[in-house]
């Protein structure tokens, strides 16, 4: 009688004590930390939670073979999942890829570590245009940029004829039912912000209220849903035929061989939110100097061409790099003129908060 | 069997034949369980509790101050439209799956190749959920397979709007939790004994009859367990209706994950959370009572009665 | 079959005329001659082709020589690179087998053993453990996730394959608990009485008569805990570490980029494999569903 519990009871210790030793050894046999300051890393292995793809396979595996160290990344498809985790007391990665807003939020949350510019000489690459534009961390105390970019409209030439490259699209209740904008509360509204004239990160009540109108009255009803992951499919099969969304996210769904007759992707010219991505360095990373060398490496212009290329990104935060891209952009930089970074609005986001479950609730 | 089993060297006492002296081995048989509950759980759960009080964070995360403003925010209106179509859906999940689960629980159990139907069940499940769901997308879609095998067929025109709906989430979630309600009305069906509905339909009952009248009470806890297995995860389901569903299909299980995520409002999301464990765990308790309560007419023998540590009474209550 | 339910059917149907001979005999025969139709045999057929129908979706599209949702032709192309081009996926789909196996065998022989004790046996703290082991089945994925993460920060704890682990079983346990209780409930207890007064010890009684006739029940705990561990993403977001990738991850990762058609060749892959060790076994496996 005993026995049978007993056995049941040692079989749960050894399984656990098990993996419990397998996974503490992993720790075991790294290199302590703070190696490389002579610029030797070899054994070391950097961890990335980064965007799914955001940095090709090929960039990483170039990495791997120059330095002599592996890489570990780590994925996610949100800055609010990225944060809710890092928040949460996650730890163990060095670099993360979080948008302006969200980096803000880090700085101020006292998460990251500063970089040091003088391991990164490949900083005269970046353009001063970006460093302006990102007021969260102008001088790359935290946050060195890795992509500026913005969504978009992407339209299915071949069923829409005839259209304005305009926000207003969404109201044409001729395409009804053939619609999606993003399930993205900042991008939503921001558009609308944007259509009617107003910034992007206003606070003010009124022009809140008429874009909750805009959006309300006359956008959702043409729109089948919001949807921030399988548009791309849904533009792929034909069943989506005006999605308000990222570039690559349609790209990626849509054969290239189909792409030039099929896609027409544009940033309206009201302008609209925009975002940059930057390369930080978490406050308990263990790997400080792999990291300051990796994000050095990234602005190596013909590295930072191959980034572009795999996405079909234009080249505004590395110009240099343009030299070296080998296919045209998606869209182009200029497109973004009007467009506006979305900040990060502290307690103002109650209001974003409101307006956006009145949007998403009701079901028409 | 019978020689396996040791022969004392006297049979024991009349006054000693019953268990009550000997020790009770059931607090050994579940501490164990009890145990792990207790290290990895019992604190995250106070936290959950924990966080529901307190003020929330201005970038998540909670400040140690106490508010009851999670809870009193749950009390708009909005949420409870959400709540409503939250149950709504679940529900019609529920009861579609159920149906269908039963008679394959019955026809599985009454089969020869039952390890082989086991496995037919199980294995489309240990294929990635999300290829599943996309699989069912592009089956769904307005070119997909349903909607072109309805233009051959001359029903439609154009197309039907069968994806982004509220019946896609339906119909994908019923796919999902299939099987976890086939296995335990299989294994209840399996325990039955089949004779009573002979005797049944000998006795001049019509199958229809003999299935409602004697199975379906037969095999009650398997049910029970088939609905709670199905039910809940349906109500708290999160990737369905944010994968096939439309705008008419924002369920509870997104609000929460929007509540952690995007507005940052861990207590809501924890407020949120308690309120549908306590809505849920006194709803489990009313069934299994009353099932209790059935099964405690029907039984010969009350195992109940036998393992109390402190009765004197011997025997089986036969 | 006993004589309480006996009489309660005979009180039940009492209202209706016993059968005809002729309507016996017609019974009898069809049932004769179409042994195998019925009912419930079609609904399982039913039920058995649409829960392929996916599959056979999915194994279609890994064929397909593109990317995209259009078939524009067949190609082993994904099945190369899922062979030589996808080490990360590999070692995911590792991770995830290790943690369903380890997490299942322990929440099943935890679970087992704690449904017997709950349902045969009162002593103190019983509520206590029914409460809490119903939780986690209760509580909705993303709260657990976040708590069970802030716990493992707070006590310092790696996170990694070891949190994952304790995550997964931690949540398995109320399905086996639950799996394993419904299948005691219709056991009668009376044998067990019977064996002990014909002299077994309490371990005996378990292995040669408890645990042969719940096996059904604890073999359908084992598959559902395997099945949940395998299909998590949620919970195993927030408390996996850096490098401990399990395949929900991996894959949830790639849907905004389209996910990948290697997937879908892998899935392919691991049905067959599953289908196979469910052959070679099945022989052990006869005598868990219950010698039928």
């Amino acid at each position: 009688m005993m026995k049978k519990a007993f056995i049941g009871i040692m079989a749960a210790v050894m399984v656990c004590g098990t993996i419990g030793l397998v996974s503490c050894s992993k720790k075991g046999s790294e290199a302590s930390a703070e190696a490389g300051d002579d610029g030797n890393f070899a054994g070391q292995t950097l961890y990335l939670f980064n965007w799914t793809y955001y940095t090709p396979d090929s960039v990483i595996q170039k990495f791997e073979k120059e330095f002599g160290v592996t890489v570990k990344v780590d994925t996610f498809d949100s800055n609010e999942v990225m944060y809710a985790k890092l928040k949460a007391g996650a730890s163990g990665y060095d670099i993360t890829f979080p948008s302006q807003d969200y980096a803000s939020i880090m700085i101020k949350q006292n998460m990251l570590r500063e970089i040091d510019l003088s391991k990164m000489p490949n900083k005269q690459y970046i353009n001063p245009e970006v460093l302006k534009k990102a007021t969260y961390d102008s001088e790359m105390k935290y946050c060195v940029p890795y992509y500026m970019g913005a969504a978009g409209v992407a339209v299915n030439k071949q069923k829409v004829k005839n259209y304005e490259k305009s926000w207003n699209i969404f109201a044409r209740t001729d395409l009804k039912g053939h619609m999606s904008m993003m399930d993205d509360m900042r991008e939503v509204i921001g558009d609308a912000l944007a259509f009617q004239g107003h910034s992007v990160n206003t606070l003010d009540d009124a022009q809140l209220e008429s874009a909750k109108n805009l959006i309300n009255k006359q956008w959702k009803p043409n729109l089948v849903k919001f949807d921030a992951e399988g548009f791309g499919k849904s533009f792929a099969a034909g069943d989506f035929w005006v999605c308000q969304g990222y570039a690559e996210v349609v790209f990626g769904e849509v054969p290239e061989a189909k792409q030039a007759d099929m896609i027409d992707f544009f940033i309206p010219k009201e302008g609209g939110p925009m975002y940059i991505d930057s390369m930080v360095i978490l406050k308990n990373a263990k790997h400080y100097n792999l990291a300051m060398a990796f994000i050095n490496f990234i602005h190596r212009p013909e590295i930072y061409a191959e980034f572009l290329d795999a996405f079909h990104f234009p080249s505004f935060v590395n110009t240099e790099a343009s030299k070296y891209m080998k296919t045209v952009p998606m869209y182009k930089a200029e497109e973004m003129a009007n467009c506006e970074l979305k900040e990060d609005v502290a307690e103002g986001l109650e209001k974003y908060n409101n307006i956006w479950q009145e949007i998403r609730f009701e079901a028409n | 069997m019978n020689e396996e089993i040791k022969q004392p060297e006297k049979p024991p006492a009349a006054n000693q034949r019953t268990r009550l002296n000997t020790f009770n081995p059931g607090p050994l048989y579940a501490w164990p369980m009890g145990i792990w509950f207790i290290i990895f759980f019992l604190a995250p759960l106070l936290i959950i509790i924990i966080y529901s009080f307190m003020k929330k964070g201005l970038y998540g995360g909670v400040e140690p101050v106490f508010s009851l403003n999670a809870y009193s925010q749950m009390l708009n209106p909005k949420y409870g439209i959400l709540v409503i179509r939250t149950l709504k859906i679940s529900l019609i999940s529920t009861v579609i799956t159920i149906l269908l689960a039963t008679p394959c629980g019955y026809a599985m159990a009454r089969s020869k190749h039952q390890t082989l139907l086991l496995f037919l069940i199980i294995i489309p499940f240990w294929t990635n959920s999300l290829i599943r769901i996309f699989a069912w997308m592009s089956i769904l879609n307005n070119d997909g397979i349903v909607n072109q095998l309805l233009r051959k067929a001359g029903f439609i025109k154009d197309h039907l709007q069968l994806l982004y709906t509220q019946g896609a989430v339906i119909l994908v979630s019923v796919y999902m939790y299939l099987p976890y309600a086939i296995l335990p009305i299989f294994t209840s069906i399996d325990r039955f004994d089949f004779s009573l509905l002979e005797a049944a339909r000998d006795l001049g009952a019509t199958k229809a009859q003999s299935m409602y009248k004697v199975l379906i009470p037969g095999i009650k806890s398997g049910l029970v367990t088939a609905i709670i297995f199905t039910f809940i995860p349906i109500f708290g389901a999160y990737t369905v209706p944010l994968l096939v569903g439309g705008k008419d299909s924002y369920m509870l299980g997104n609000i929460i994950v929007d509540q952690v995520n995007k507005t940052r409002n861990w207590p809501l999301a924890a407020a949120f959370s308690m309120v549908i464990t306590v809505i849920s765990t006194i709803g489990v308790m009313l069934v299994l009572i009353s099932n209790k309560n059935e099964a405690a007419l029907n039984k010969t023998s009350t195992k109940e009665d036998n393992y109390v540590s402190d009765k004197t009474s011997s025997g089986a209550a036969k | 079959m006993n004589t309480n339910s006996y009489f309660a059917l005979k009180k039940s149907l009492k209202k209706s005329k016993p059968p005809t001979e002729n309507a016996t005999h017609a019974r009898k025969s069809w049932k004769k001659r179409n042994p195998h139709l019925s009912f419930s045999k079609t609904i399982l057929f039913l039920t058995i082709l649409l829960l392929f129908i996916p599959l056979f979706v999915i194994i279609i599209y890994s064929f397909n020589s593109s990317k995209g949702s259009d078939f524009t032709g067949i190609s082993l192309i994904w099945y190369k690179k899922l062979l030589f081009g996808s080490g990360d996926l590999w070692s995911a789909l590792w991770n995830s087998l290790i943690i369903a196996f380890t997490s299942a065998v322990v929440s099943t022989i935890l679970g087992t053993l704690a449904s017997i004790g709950i349902n045969w046996y009162r002593f103190r703290g019983r509520s206590f453990i029914q409460t809490i082991s119903f939780l986690p089945m209760v509580l909705p994925e993303v709260i657990i996730g976040v708590s069970m993460l802030i716990f493992f920060s707070g006590i310092k704890m790696p996170l990694g394959l070891f949190t994952i682990f304790a995550a997964h079983t931690t949540f398995c346990l109320p399905f086996v608990l639950l799996m394993v209780s419904s299948r005691i409930d219709e056991f009668d207890f009376s044998i067990i009485e019977a064996a002990h007064d014909l002299g077994a010890t309490e371990s005996q009684t378990m292995r040669k008569i408890v645990i042969p006739a719940i096996m059904p029940g604890i073999m359908s705990g084992f598959m559902m805990s395997v099945t949940m561990s395998l299909e998590d993403f949620v919970i195993t977001f927030f408390v996996s570490g850096p490098g401990s990738t399990t395949l929900p991850l991996y894959v949830y990762s790639m849907i905004r980029f389209g996910v990948s058609p290697v997937i879908n060749a892998l899935s392919f892959v691991m049905i067959i494999a599953t289908c196979l060790i469910a052959f070679t076994l099945r022989k052990g496996l006869k005598s868990f569903a219950g010698n039928r």
